[in-house]
């Protein structure tokens, strides 16, 4: 980096700026470059280049502690911990140092973040499926919260758009509550996964169970190679073969030419210039030095996910925004959400003894919401819905690691042999945007560059509450009609806190009233529109299914709109 | 599946025609390197690691495949409870240990070590019923570590479980002959 400080505002200046590498950040630093702005994209963290994955070749013989960080390191990542995988010595380096990035938890919330480039879409499940109209429709035909300012022929071209350049894999199943998309071939099923299939269509008129819909390539695409079924993804692919940032988006803005990246570069706030009437641009400081630089765009992209966007909008008073930027309607900070989940059932299978499998899939299977689609499938006790994923494995010495009863020889011969087979779900429910679910700004507690913190409260309510009844009672339902010995169910609510499905959204949500919303159908800050938010802020409401996909294809959506008003002068 | 064949299979997997001759040295330098004789202790005492040794060898004994010592499992255990368990945990584990000593001693005058194949056992499988319905106790703690130490060591990865780093593929369901019933190396 060139004494990039030092230099003038005329050096300092750019088309765009986006805030943040993650999913979001990563498609409009794309978008942007591709369509001839010159954009400067702002990264918290330090630069990860796609290859820069240290742990990713490594064998279990390789780690000091094997699959176990020291207690003394995990005290450091106390929050980051709560997951139960995210802190495995083959990713933890991915996760931020909770003591140096502190939060605080009116109610439990577990905020996990990565800060480099790329964020979290090296880390990401890669569960990729689009919202449908039922989504887009479900607040305005219920009376829940505002209405989402789109519907589903608003996105879906550009679900297609932002699925041809990631490459998803799935099966067409025809499903209007879980529209198809531009599939590269699905994934296989399992021996004991294609048998569950067929006994649960069986047992419940059709009902679908399909493979997981996952941004891992089947083939080679776009110049990325496809999936070596190593099952290691966390850690950072060679071989390309999931959709991140720093493999996919990030190579293609640099292809432009127009595209610059300055990581340690943490966004304090937006600048907003009341004579304008617009904002002007972004103030950072640097994680390094801790200088304070200031650049400027025509256009500002937040990107930085849903709580940091949220935490920038806030932290931007002005006088004409003295409750943060964009915040006449008072929302900007509510109807935080999360999914629920760490609910659903697991059975053995005394069959396919004489089968086993070659490879390790980074996928499993998906069975779609099938309550509240219609009147005969109308709950009384909740609104919405859930899915759920799991799938079919033979257990193994992991899986045998904390079982008592048994040592000696035939133990270890039984663990070197393939265990039973064991089938699984869990399910991901829909939880409804509440006003109250909320982030603040925390003056009295600050990080080590002086900015405030967050404060969370936010928890879950009667309906989903109501909803796990149904999510663990119809996954032991469907286990037993499918023939499973010992289903056993399960349902973790307290480590189901809220952040721990790493699906935060809300906080600054799109809506037609700049009463009741922050942002507008075109993810414009409703008073300020040249700001734009395409992270998990923007979200009126959150579907049961993951929400990845739809923030590429709101950012590229956006992206394309900044560009034509920009065009027309507008902007 | 014997020790044999897997040497065999992964040599076999990575491309290497491996005669007899060399079979059979991999197989002679795998039973010079094991033994807990080989290793001592940095962080437990020497009684200590003398029955975390003995324990590793009844949970996982050497058969017609290595063993725990074989394969290093009370030196990673030593290092494990060194550097990376809590100050809790470790108390856990001392307790433990101590009180197996005490045990042994009651029971059958000597130190656990120095017991019987039979009478460890006995003993260890009191001190496993008195755990269950329990979390995190001595031998949760110690029994896992036994079980990590040698499933994710190299040797058992890559000579008895079924190594496969990169498979390049994925086949949702095939005869487990052609896998000899042995699990993929995770």
């Amino acid at each position: 980096m060139a004494n990039i400080q030092g230099a003038g505002t005329q050096q300092n200046t750019y088309d765009a700026i986006v805030i943040g590498s993650g999913i979001s950040g990563g498609w409009a630093a794309k978008e942007l470059a591709e369509k001839g702005l010159k954009t400067l994209v702002l990264e918290r963290g330090r630069d990860v280049k796609h290859g820069d994955y240290p742990t990713a070749m490594k064998e279990s013989w390789e780690f000091e502690g094997r699959t176990k960080i020291p207690a003394a390191e995990l005290a450091k990542q106390e929050k980051q911990n709560r997951t139960g995988y995210t802190t495995h010595p083959a990713s933890a380096h991915w996760f931020v140092n909770d003591l140096e990035n502190p939060y605080t938890e009116e109610k439990r919330f577990d905020w996990m973040r990565g800060y480099h480039v790329g964020g979290r879409s090296l880390l990401w499940g890669r569960q990729s499926y689009r919202f449908s109209e039922l989504d887009f429709e479900a607040n305005a035909k219920e009376g829940i919260a505002v209405d989402w300012p789109i519907r589903y022929a608003d996105i879906a071209p550009w679900y297609d758009y932002v699925e041809r350049f990631a490459g998803i894999s799935g099966s067409r199943e025809n499903l209007a509550h879980l529209p198809d998309g531009q599939f590269l071939p699905p994934m296989e099923m399992n021996c004991l996964e294609k048998d569950v299939k067929r006994r649960i269509a069986d047992a419940f008129g059709g009902r679908p169970m399909i493979i997981g819909r996952v941004a891992n390539l089947t083939k080679e695409h776009n110049g990325r190679g496809s999936c070596q079924y190593r099952n290691r993804c966390i850690r950072g692919c060679p071989y390309g073969a999931y959709f991140s940032s720093n493999v996919s988006t990030l190579p293609a803005g640099y292809a432009s030419g127009n595209l610059t990246l300055r990581p340690f570069s943490i966004v304090n706030q937006i600048i907003y210039d009341k004579s304008k009437g617009r904002a002007t641009g972004v103030r950072i400081i640097d994680a390094e030095t801790n200088e304070v630089i200031e650049y400027h765009a025509k256009v500002i992209f937040s990107c930085a996910s849903a709580v940091a966007s949220t935490f920038i909008l806030l932290n931007s008073k002005s006088d004409r925004f003295p409750n943060g930027l964009g915040n006449d309607s008072g929302e900007l900070g509510h109807n935080l959400m999360d999914h629920h989940f760490k609910v659903g059932a697991a059975g053995i299978s005394d069959g396919f003894t004489d089968k086993y499998f070659r490879g390790q899939r980074a996928n499993g299977i998906y069975i779609p919401r099938f309550r509240n689609l219609n009147k005969e499938t109308k709950q009384k006790d909740y609104l919405r819905g859930f899915g759920y994923q799991g799938g079919a494995s033979r257990l193994d010495w992991a899986s045998h690691i904390k079982e008592l009863s048994h040592f000696g020889a035939k133990f270890k011969a039984d663990l070197i042999a393939p265990g039973p087979w064991r089938f699984g779900i869990g399910s991901w429910g829909e939880c409804l945007p509440y006003h109250d679910n909320r982030m603040t700004l925390n003056t009295a507690v600050r990080d080590k560059w002086g900015q405030p913190t967050v404060t969370f409260n936010c928890g879950w309510k009667e309906n989903e509450y109501a909803m796990r009844k149904d999510m663990k009672a119809s996954a032991v339902e469907m286990l037993e009609a499918a023939g499973l010995k010992n289903v056993t169910p399960f349902d973790d609510v307290i480590n189901s806190a809220p952040g721990n499905c790493i699906h935060e959204m809300g906080t600054a949500r799109m809506g037609r009233d700049p009463k009741t919303s922050v942002l507008n159908k075109w993810n414009q800050v409703h008073t300020s529109p040249n700001v734009f938010v395409t992270d998990g802020a923007c979200m009126t409401s959150n579907s049961c299914v993951n929400p990845s996909l739809t923030y590429m294809a709101l950012t590229a959506r956006a992206c394309d709109h900044a560009v034509s008003e920009l065009k027309k002068g507008n902007l | 599946m014997s020790r044999r064949e897997a040497i065999k299979r992964a040599a076999m997997l990575i491309g290497v025609a491996f005669s007899p001759s060399l079979v059979e040295s991999a197989l002679q330098a795998q039973t010079a390197a094991g033994g807990a004789g080989a290793a001592k202790p940095v962080y437990l005492s020497a009684k200590q690691f003398e029955a975390v040794s003995a324990i590793a060898d009844r949970i996982l004994p050497r058969t017609d495949t290595p063993g725990a010592l074989d394969v290093g499992v009370p030196a990673f255990a030593d290092h494990m409870y060194g550097k990376f368990l809590s100050a809790a945990d470790q108390k856990v584990v001392v307790a433990g240990l101590a009180d197996l000593e005490t045990a042994s001693g009651a029971a059958h005058g000597r130190g656990f070590a120095a017991l019987t194949s039979a009478q460890q056992d006995a003993l260890l499988t009191k001190v496993a019923e008195a755990s269950k319905a329990k979390e995190r106790t001595f031998f949760h703690q110690i029994k896992e570590l036994v079980v990590l130490g040698y499933f994710s060591s190299e040797k058992i990865g890559k000579t008895v479980l079924h190594y496969d780093p990169v498979p390049g593929r994925f086949d949702g369901c095939i005869p487990i002959a052609e896998v000899g019933n042995v699990a993929w190396t995770k």
